[in-house]
This record gives structure tokens, C-alpha cells and sequence, in this order.
């Protein structure tokens, strides 16, 4: 029987910190900015313009086909043939972001489809502009029918995060791959790395379930809202 | 021009590639079939180890997966698990928590008032399963069955990194003898091309099914 | 054959019940849904049960067909008792034929698949024979054009009419209907109904959960009343809508049979406030 024994992987703990830092931060990050992408682009998906239209249709079905590690490649690798050089800090971000912008699209494009067509037509028979009819009207009834599936997605950006190792990004897979490759205890790094995984993916969780409640509130008290 | 040269490679990684996905769903189907059916148990403890399976492997990444079972298992049982094989594993077991999920909510699709009825005519639970309820999920669970396997196969892009060489690696080993920046860009570039055309034909023969099952309800 | 044990000295002059519930009880948790629950059916009644909703109609169906538990009493069906967690609970269902409010036809098979299913493959009959009778139970309901359609093709009277011969296909002992007209739009309700009617004339034996008063009036042998998880009131079906001795049934009669309303639309669901009642 395999002899199970941490004590080897102790000296290496100390840069797990950091390392689950890296993958908070760049999941963070790469889930605000994609967001904000996938809320123009779902937009776009509604325009009247053919051409807006499909500018974001294809986005969503290219990226969403294409293994975000094919991506990373892409802007790391591929790049810099035409001298457009990132850091792997940054390759990683720009992919994980253009990775998850088209999955958010896809949520607040069905969020949006949700809203009946009713409360854009009320909205703007009483003189909104488009603008003030999105953000006071629809938007924050989409936030209520794209708020699962985004928690979701946010999980999704986590779990995307770990190839950000293949770009140098010293994140929380590159820490259990490289302190497995000294130690050679792989399975006792990978229990390390599974545990923390499971923890931030739990926090996450927790997280979507404790701000839906404060979100909605008013709808557990009754009514729609 | 270069993917003349390389394109026959290319195109055997993908055939790679559609295989190893192939195999890691099937893994995925039968694993997560049995998740999946442990989730609607009525036994709370059956529903709750269930459930703590597919929590535990939706929030491992697929690289984790891929390195522990080609390292950790290589290295905790003293077993020699080929690239392919631990791919295949890992794939596998990545796409079981999906599977169950997709088979737990086939069969909770499928009314009460279902069972109830065949039970009603006499029918042993086995065949109440087997006549009435699996029929009926089945076609619930098809569409997003396909939208696993896309899954799988963008995620067995990952087992580059485990060494195996599928469509992935083979465009990686490519563009690292062509020496040419734009030819390794070109051959990057035809990677991505393929893999998204691929998966975009199978998003859209899932979204077919979808559509024709629906029409049939 | 329902029975074979007649009674030697049988003095009411009737067969051995082929249904007997003695002190019925059925808790939801906490709630008691049937508190007391003693009847028995003689082959060949149409007995129907009236009664507010939520008054345990449906689920004392449910416990005879085995789909849910008791937690006290007995259910006693040809002479054997009836228990959801027994095994001899499927040889028990094959000689019960249950109608459900919501049809659950098999979304899946043709209308003929869903009459053909169980006989095939509980009774064991050959596909032919078993198309073959299902063909004649589709002429007595009156669809033997829709042999074919699928469930989603139908009207509720229809999918009805159809659930009704796949019952009959097993050729059942005893019919429980668990409000089979209350899903159904208005103009399908009368042809399901006459079905209903042609069963009762047949000398089936019937159990018949339902708001339809006429229906009930005119094709009960006898109607029990119930309200509150008891049967308040037992007897001919014409005794207690005309002259109910009890008060909580005169009450019920009043609110169903008099308000023009309540029998529209809404009349299935038979929920009339008390505030209309008294008017």
C-alpha cells in the first residue's frame, strides 16, 4: 500500500499563499472584465444592426468552441510572431477574459430573452431612453433569472484559471506540479491542491448563495419581487 | 505552404483527440449514470455521497486531474499509466460529474404522475424504469449529453501538458520545428480553427436534437 | 374471478366485499389527511366519493393502489391486504385499474403503445393479441382513429378516453378514477363521462373521486361524503344531494349544486369559499 506521507511537502507550503493568491486575483479579475464584455455583447446580440448582431454571434460560437488553452497558446505563443508581446500574467488574463466574455454573453443573452418584450415597450412608451430603460428596467431583471448561472460561470473562470500555469503563472495547479515534480509526492500535492480547490469553489458557493439572499430578498417576502 | 506539409498531422491529431473524447464520455456516461441515478436515490446517505462526488470533481480543474492520474496514481499505486490511458481516466472522470448531473436531471424531468401510472398497471419498479421512465429522460438528456462531450474534447486539449499527443500537442511539436514565427502563428491558428469547427459542428447537431425532441413533445 | 370465497350464511344476501378499509389512517408528517377511514365496496358498486379538496379523496386512492403508506388501519382488496411495501403490492396493481386527474399518458408511445405496454410485458400477452384488444378497447372509447396519435397530440378528453382503455387493457377487478374530468376543458368532459357511464352500466366495479354531481347522481350505486379525513356521510347518491342529514354535507351539496359558478370553469377545482357557500 502507498505510504501517505505530507511531511515532504511541508517545506513547500509556505508558496501556497501566494500561489492560491494568483488564483483568486486573476479569476477575479478575468470574471469582472469578461462580464462587462458579455453585457455589451449580449446587447449587441438584441441590436437592430445585422452587422452588431453578428459581430457577437460569432464571438460567442468561435469562443466557445475553442479550448481555452488553444487561446492562451494563441496570445502567448502566436502573438508575438507580429511583435505583440504580453507577459504570461497577462496572456493568461486576456484569455481567461475573452474565454469567459462568451459564456457571459450566453447567460445575460437568456437573461435578457427572459424579460418580456412587454417591459421594453412600457419603458419606452413612458419617454426612457434606451439607456435608462436597460439599466433601471431590464438590467436588474436579468440579474435575477442570469444570477445562477452566473455563479456558475465564476466557478468555470476558477477552474479556468489553473492553465494560467502554462503561460509561467506561478497559480495554484503550478504549485502543485512543480512541488510534486521535487518532492515527488504527487498525490500528497495533489490532495493539497484538491482541498484548496474544493475550498475556494465552496467559498464561492456560499458566497452566490448569501449575496442572492441579501439580492432578493424582497422576493422570498412575496410577490414576483 | 505549411499546412500543406503538416496538415496530414493535424488532421491525425484530430482524429486522436475525437477518440480520446470518445472513450473518457464513455467512462463519463456509465460513472456518471451511476452518480446520477445515486442522486435521485431515496436514501439520503446514497444522495449525499453522490452529491459530494460531483461537488468534488466540478471543482477540480481538468489539469489537476490530468496531473494526478498521470503522476499521482503513477506514482501512489506504482502503476504505469501510458499518456492515453491517463487521459482517457482523467477526461473521464471530469465528465461523470457533468454526466450525473445531466442524468439527474433527465430523470427528475421525467412526472411523478410517470411512475405512478405504470406502477399502477402492475409493472415491477425494473420495468417501470425500463419502459417508462429511462425512454423519456433519455431524450431529455441527449442535447446537453452532446454539449459533455464538447466539453470533454476542448477539455482533452489540456492532456498536451501530460505529453500526449493529440490535435494540441501535435500543432505544438509542429510549430516548434518550423522555426518560422508566422508559420508556428499559421499552425496555432489552424489548431484553433479545427478544434472550433469541430465542436461547432457538434454543438449544433446537439442543438438539432434538441430541437427535434422538442417538436416531439 | 374477484372472488371465490363466498360466505355460507351470507346474510345481507351480497358477495364478500371486494374492497374493505377498516380505521384507514394517513399522516403527511405532522398532518393527518385520513383520520378514520372503514367502507367496504361490493363487486359491481359505483361508489363516489365527494368532498372538499384537501379532504383526502385522492390520496385514500393512493393508498389503495399502494402509492403511498398508511400509518394505521387496513386495506383489505380481494381479500388481501394492501401494503405499499409488500411484494405481492404489483400483482395487487394489476387487478386495480387507476385513472389519474392529469391522464399521465406515456409522453413517449402512441396511444396504442400506452394501452399495449402493461399487458405486454406484465401479463405477458403477445404483442398481437394484446394490439388486437386494444384496438377493441379504443372502438368502445371512441378513438379508434387516434390508435396511432401521440399523447401530445391529443385533447385532455382524448388522452382521458385513451388512459381509461389502458386501464381497461389489464382488465381490472376494480376502476379507481382520481378526479378524471377535472383537467379537462369544458366540451371533452361529456365524452369521457359518457365512457364512464357505459363502465358502470357494464357492472364494473368503480371507485370515483369527482366533483361531477350530475354524473354522480345519475351513475353512483352510492356516494360517500367526505370532509375532514372522515366519511361524514354514506348512502344513496340521491339521498345526499337532495336530502343530506348532515350539516357540513348539505353545506357542500348547496355550494356545488346551487351558484351557477361553481360549476363553471372553476367547478373543478370544487375549492368555493365558504363565503360564497352561504350565499
Amino acid at each position: 500500500m502507498y505510504d501517505f506521507y505530507l511531511p515532504d511537502v511541508y517545506p513547500y507550503l509556505h508558496k501556497l499563499p501566494a500561489a492560491l493568491w494568483v488564483t483568486i486575483e486573476i479569476s477575479i479579475l478575468a470574471t469582472l472584465l469578461s462580464s462587462i464584455m458579455g453585457v455589451f455583447l449580449a446587447i449587441m446580440r438584441r441590436s437592430d444592426s445585422k452587422v452588431l448582431r453578428g459581430v457577437s454571434t460569432t464571438y460567442v460560437e468561435v469562443i466557445r468552441n475553442m479550448p481555452l488553452v488553444v487561446l492562451l497558446y494563441l496570445i502567448f505563443l502566436g502573438l508575438p510572431a507580429f511583435g505583440i508581446v504580453f507577459s504570461g500574467y497577462v496572456s493568461g488574463l486576456i484569455a481567461l477574459t475573452l474565454n469567459s466574455a462568451a459564456f457571459m454573453t450566453e447567460i445575460f443573452r437568456a437573461g435578457l430573452i427572459a424579460v418580456p418584450s412587454g417591459q421594453f415597450e412600457a419603458a419606452q412608451s413612458q419617454g426612457m431612453s434606451r439607456v435608462t430603460v436597460y439599466r433601471y428596467v431590464i438590467l436588474p431583471q436579468v440579474l435575477r433569472t442570469s444570477y445562477a448561472p452566473y455563479g456558475n460561470q465564476v466557478i468555470g473562470v476558477v477552474m479556468g484559471s489553473s492553465i494560467m500555469m502554462i503561460a509561467t503563472i506561478e497559480e495554484v495547479t503550478a504549485w502543485m506540479y512543480n512541488t510534486g515534480a521535487v518532492t515527488y509526492r504527487y498525490f500528497e500535492v495533489f490532495v493539497v491542491a484538491g482541498i484548496v480547490y474544493l475550498i475556494v469553489c465552496q467559498m464561492a458557493n456560499v458566497a452566490r448563495i448569501m449575496i442572492g439572499k441579501a439580492l432578493f430578498k424582497s422576493a422570498a417576502a412575496g410577490g414576483k419581487w | 505552404m505549411i499546412l500543406i506539409e503538416y496538415g496530414g498531422a493535424l488532421l491525425r491529431g484530430l482524429g486522436i483527440t475525437l477518440w480520446v473524447s470518445c472513450l473518457a464520455l464513455i467512462l463519463a456516461a456509465v460513472v456518471g449514470a451511476l452518480i446520477g441515478i445515486a442522486r435521485t436515490s431515496k436514501f439520503m446517505s446514497l444522495r449525499v455521497a453522490a452529491t459530494a462526488y460531483t461537488e468534488f470533481f466540478r471543482s477540480l480543474p481538468t489539469l489537476v486531474m490530468l496531473f494526478f492520474v498521470f503522476y499521482g496514481l503513477t506514482a501512489a499505486f506504482n502503476i504505469n499509466l501510458s499518456p492515453f490511458v491517463a487521459a482517457t481516466i482523467a477526461l473521464g472522470l471530469e465528465g461523470s460529474a457533468l454526466m450525473s448531473e445531466v442524468v439527474r436531471g433527465g430523470l427528475q424531468s421525467v412526472g411523478k404522475g410517470q411512475k405512478e401510472a405504470a406502477l399502477s398497471s402492475g409493472m415491477p419498479v425494473w420495468q417501470v424504469e425500463l419502459y417508462v421512465v429511462w425512454p423519456q429522460a433519455i431524450r431529455v438528456m441527449l442535447p446537453p449529453a452532446v454539449g459533455v462531450y464538447v466539453s470533454t474534447l476542448k477539455g482533452s486539449a489540456l492532456a498536451s501538458s501530460i505529453g500526449f499527443v493529440e490535435l494540441m500537442q501535435t500543432g505544438l511539436l509542429v510549430r516548434e520545428r518550423v522555426q518560422n514565427d508566422y508559420d508556428g502563428f499559421t499552425v496555432l491558428i489552424a489548431v484553433a480553427v479545427i478544434y472550433t469547427i469541430v465542436n461547432y459542428a457538434i454543438s449544433q447537431a446537439g442543438a438539432h436534437i434538441e430541437r427535434k425532441s422538442n417538436y416531439a413533445q | 374471478m374477484p372472488n371465490n370465497l363466498k360466505s355460507p350464511n351470507d346474510a345481507a344476501a351480497q358477495d364478500e366485499p371486494i374492497l374493505k378499509v377498516e380505521g384507514l389512517v394517513k399522516r403527511f408528517g405532522d398532518t393527518t389527511v385520513i383520520k378514520e377511514l372503514s367502507f367496504e365496496v361490493q363487486p359491481g358498486q359505483v361508489v363516489v366519493l365527494v368532498g372538499p379538496s384537501g379532504t383526502g379523496k385522492s390520496t385514500f386512492l393512493r393508498c389503495v393502489n399502494g402509492l403511498e403508506d398508511i400509518q394505521g388501519g387496513k386495506i383489505i382488496f380481494e381479500g388481501e391486504e394492501v401494503k405499499a411495501r409488500h411484494s405481492n403490492i404489483t400483482a395487487i396493481r394489476r387487478r386495480i385499474g387507476m385513472i389519474f386527474q392529469n391522464f399521465n399518458l406515456y409522453p413517449h408511445l402512441t396511444a396504442v403503445e400506452n394501452v399495449t405496454l402493461a399487458p405486454v410485458k406484465v401479463l405477458k400477452e403477445s404483442p398481437e393479441s394484446a394490439k388486437e384488444r386494444a384496438m377493441e378497447l379504443f372502438r368502445k372509447v371512441r378513438l379508434e382513429h387516434r390508435a396511432t396519435a401521440y399523447p401530445g397530440e391529443m385533447s385532455g378528453g382524448e388522452q382521458q378516453r385513451v388512459a381509461i382503455a389502458r386501464a381497461l387493457a389489464m382488465n381490472p377487478a376494480l376502476m379507481m378514477f382520481d378526479e378524471p374530468t377535472s383537467a379537462l376543458d369544458p366540451e371533452t368532459v361529456g365524452d369521457v363521462l359518457a365512457v364512464m357511464e357505459e363502465l358502470a352500466a357494464e357492472g364494473r366495479t368503480m371507485l370515483v373521486v369527482t366533483h361531477e354531481m350530475a354524473f354522480a347522481d345519475h351513475v353512483g350505486d352510492r356516494m360517500l361524503f367526505m370532509d375532514g379525513g372522515y366519511v361524514v356521510e354514506d348512502g344513496p347518491p340521491s339521498e345526499l344531494l337532495n336530502n343530506p342529514k348532515n350539516d357540513r354535507t348539505r353545506q357542500f351539496v348547496n355550494s356545488v349544486l346551487k351558484p351557477e359558478a361553481a360549476m363553471k370553469g372553476t367547478a373543478d377545482s370544487s375549492e368555493v369559499p365558504p363565503n360564497i357557500a352561504a350565499r
